[in-house]
């Protein structure tokens, strides 16, 4: 897919690119706010990563500008300045995702995969991954056409595996996502709800779809 | 009420207002002295010198005329009804003659004088008491002769004289204590307004002045001074914070930079599982690294900032939440966990901020049990209306001398070193209790079978005033 970069440090910069263009995507730069806007309305792009602290023009006010002018292209952004109202700040002008420094790699590219994968899911009724279906509107799931029984949390948390499936999705995508945290747990919780999770979906059955991503987080699919 | 009567009575003003009350007595006091003699003595001092002339002339008829003369002049005399009192007696003390039956007594000290109180009949025949006072003497030979004046209307004067003075004096007495409580009263307020301001600029909020009435008063020259040392101490802490962002911006993109020239290295396969694991662990490193950085520059904006902005946090909706979603971790590790969170409880405070709290002292307490122990969450709303929210565990527990210091920056137990973390997760709590106007305590916690582990109890208050 095509990324438009706006970062001014530009080793940074040169860093991220070729971690994405490893990941398999067509990466343009920017060095400053005014040329990464006018690059974005120039359209073509299927995600933006914006740097927050930007020289001529702050991520923030890009942002907001792109949405005024109809531009709906997922916005990811960066930034130092990672505080609850910061970030608030950030999703209220617009931004789709909001990533504080100094982030793992891993995390970036597992973001940038879940807004392009999920620009244009609307609304859903159903969602389908393998042998594994989920009624949004009944809240029932079921595996090869075998009913399971999940609590309201597990329901969640699978949604949005299938939402995402075949991706990535990182630890702290999953706290943000599913349960609305904002902080760094210091115990293995995640790793706790998944395994619980995955007794549930995957134990009496053949097929292994809930992976571990070492290092990275979970992907779901066959 | 009481208390703020107790505060007021302590103040430096209110006892220099029981001082000029003090002083203003005594010269009341000295004043009625003096205007008491100078009419009331005046009066009696008049009297007295006509009692002495009819005293002399009498002399003088005794002198020439012996007792017989005397007792006609003295029995002629009283016959007038004049405004004069006589008494003539033997040298025994028996009376001869005269207004009464029997001499009253003469003071000690001025054995010639006398004053005295009597009973007299009015022009219209009814009893009345009068007063008179004039001088007894024994003549030549030995009679005792007493010539007194009756006071009458000076003796009314001076009564009502007296009522005045006494009616001043309180009158004075009770104006200068009110007075002088008024004034302390007005003074306690504004140091009060002073210390107010002191407190909240202490909780965090730089923004607070005192307040300048325009009266150029000392009151005024001390807040004006209390409000520029402020606005210095603003523009500092301004300055530092300013100066901590940027900071945080421009070490932030070196160390993602670190991080991801780590991650590259990583990915590119070196030679030898050695060198993979080095430099996994470097990453390790690496990243417990950026979460101290992380949670440093977290606190330091909870202690310094003042543009929180406190919204409605229902307190009970998000306990039940951090409990459900510990839950397995405690089962995983063999620990019973109980949850008791009373209905409805709601405060107006930073909701991110205090789950991040709460989930701290959760996992602190999940950290330090051992397998087969318990944790508890409570949470109530307490009879002063605050919410308190205890954590409780059968761990280890803290000695009673090492509570206080835990809750400090970078401070962690020896028995703590085998565990991971940084010893900030307590400094954040207390930080964000504080910043709530509330407190971090920390107890004797549930009973592990030798001692006590720990419970940490979080109370804040419902509004923030």
């Amino acid at each position: 897919m095509r990324v438009l970069l706006v970062e001014d440090d530009l080793d940074m910069a040169a860093s991220l690119k070729a971690s994405l263009t490893a990941d398999s995507h067509d990466v343009d730069h920017a060095g400053d706010g005014e040329t990464g806007e006018q690059m974005a309305l120039d359209g073509g792009y299927d995600v933006i990563v914006l740097d927050r602290m930007l020289p001529k023009k702050q991520g923030v006010s890009i942002v907001r500008d792109l949405r005024g002018k109809g531009v709906s292209t997922p916005v990811l952004i960066l930034s130092a300045l990672h505080d609850e109202d910061h970030r608030i700040e950030g999703l209220n002008a617009g931004a789709n995702d909001y990533l504080g420094k100094p982030f793992s790699t891993r995390e970036l590219l597992a973001r940038v995969r879940a807004l392009w994968h999920g620009r244009d899911a609307g609304p859903q009724t159903r969602l389908q991954v393998s042998g594994l279906e989920m009624d949004l509107l009944a809240r029932t799931v079921k595996r090869d056409g075998k009913k399971l029984d999940l609590q309201p949390r597990e329901f969640r948390l699978l949604e949005y595996l299938m939402r995402n499936a075949g991706q990535t999705v990182t630890r702290k995508m999953l706290l943000e996502n599913v349960w609305d945290y904002h902080f760094d747990p210091q115990t293995n919780v995640i790793d706790v709800h998944i395994s619980r999770l995955r007794s549930k979906i995957d134990r009496d059955f053949g097929q292994t779809l809930l992976h571990t991503v070492r290092g990275s987080g979970y992907r779901l699919g066959g | 009420m009481r208390p703020r009567l107790d505060a007021l009575l302590r103040t430096t003003t209110f006892r220099l207002a029981l001082v000029q009350a003090g002083v203003v007595l005594a010269f009341v006091v000295v004043m009625l002295i003096y205007v008491y003699f100078s009419t009331v003595g005046q009066l009696i001092r008049d009297s007295d010198a006509l009692a002495d002339q009819e005293y002399a002339t009498l002399e003088r008829a005794y002198a020439e005329g012996g007792m017989r003369r005397l007792n006609q002049e003295v029995v002629e005399r009283a016959a007038r009804q004049g405004p004069f009192l006589y008494v003539l007696a033997e040298s025994d003390g028996a009376i001869v003659t005269g207004d009464f039956q029997q001499l009253p007594a003469a003071p000690r000290e001025t054995p010639e004088r006398v004053d005295f109180s009597f009973e007299r009949v009015d022009e219209t025949g009814s009893p009345v008491r009068g007063r008179a006072s004039g001088r007894v003497g024994r003549l030549i030979n030995g009679p005792i002769l007493l010539v007194a004046r009756d006071l009458g209307d000076s003796a009314v004067i001076a009564g009502r004289i007296t009522r005045v003075l006494w009616t001043v004096a309180i009158v004075g007495l009770i104006v200068s204590l009110v007075s002088g409580l008024l004034a302390a009263t007005q003074a306690a307020r504004r140091a009060e307004a002073l210390s107010t301001t002191a407190r909240e600029v202490m909780s965090g909020d730089l923004s607070r002045r005192a307040p300048v009435r325009g009266a150029g008063d000392e009151f005024d020259e001390l807040a004006q001074s209390m409000n520029d040392m402020l606005d210095r101490l603003e523009q500092l802490m301004h300055t530092t914070r300013t100066a901590g962002d940027a900071i945080a911006h421009d070490l932030r993109s070196p160390l993602t930079r670190f991080r991801q020239k780590l991650e590259a290295a990583l990915e590119q396969a070196p030679n030898s599982d050695a060198d993979r694991e080095a430099l996994r662990k470097a990453l390790d490193e690496a990243d417990l690294l950026f979460n101290m950085f992380a949670a440093v520059l977290k606190l330091s904006r909870v202690e310094t900032a003042s543009n929180w902005t406190f919204h409605r946090v229902d307190v009970t909706g998000i306990l039940r939440e951090l409990l459900e979603f510990y839950e397995p971790v405690a089962e995983e590790q063999g620990l019973g966990f109980l949850g008791e969170v009373q209905d409805n409880l709601v405060l107006q405070g930073d909701q991110g901020l205090f789950t991040q709290a709460v989930s701290n002292l959760v996992e602190n307490a999940l950290k330090y049990t051992p397998s087969g122990g318990k944790v508890e969450v409570r949470a109530v709303r307490r009879p002063d209306s605050r919410i308190e929210i205890t954590v409780l565990d059968s761990g280890p527990g803290v000695p009673v001398a090492d509570r206080d210091r835990i809750m400090e920056r970078f401070v962690r137990l020896e028995s703590a070193r085998s565990t991971a973390g940084v010893g900030l997760g307590l400094s954040l709590v207390a930080a964000v209790a504080r910043l709530h106007k509330g407190g971090l305590h920390l107890r004797d916690g549930l009973d592990n079978g030798e001692g006590k582990g720990l419970a940490a109890a979080l109370v804040l208050p419902v509004t923030t005033p």
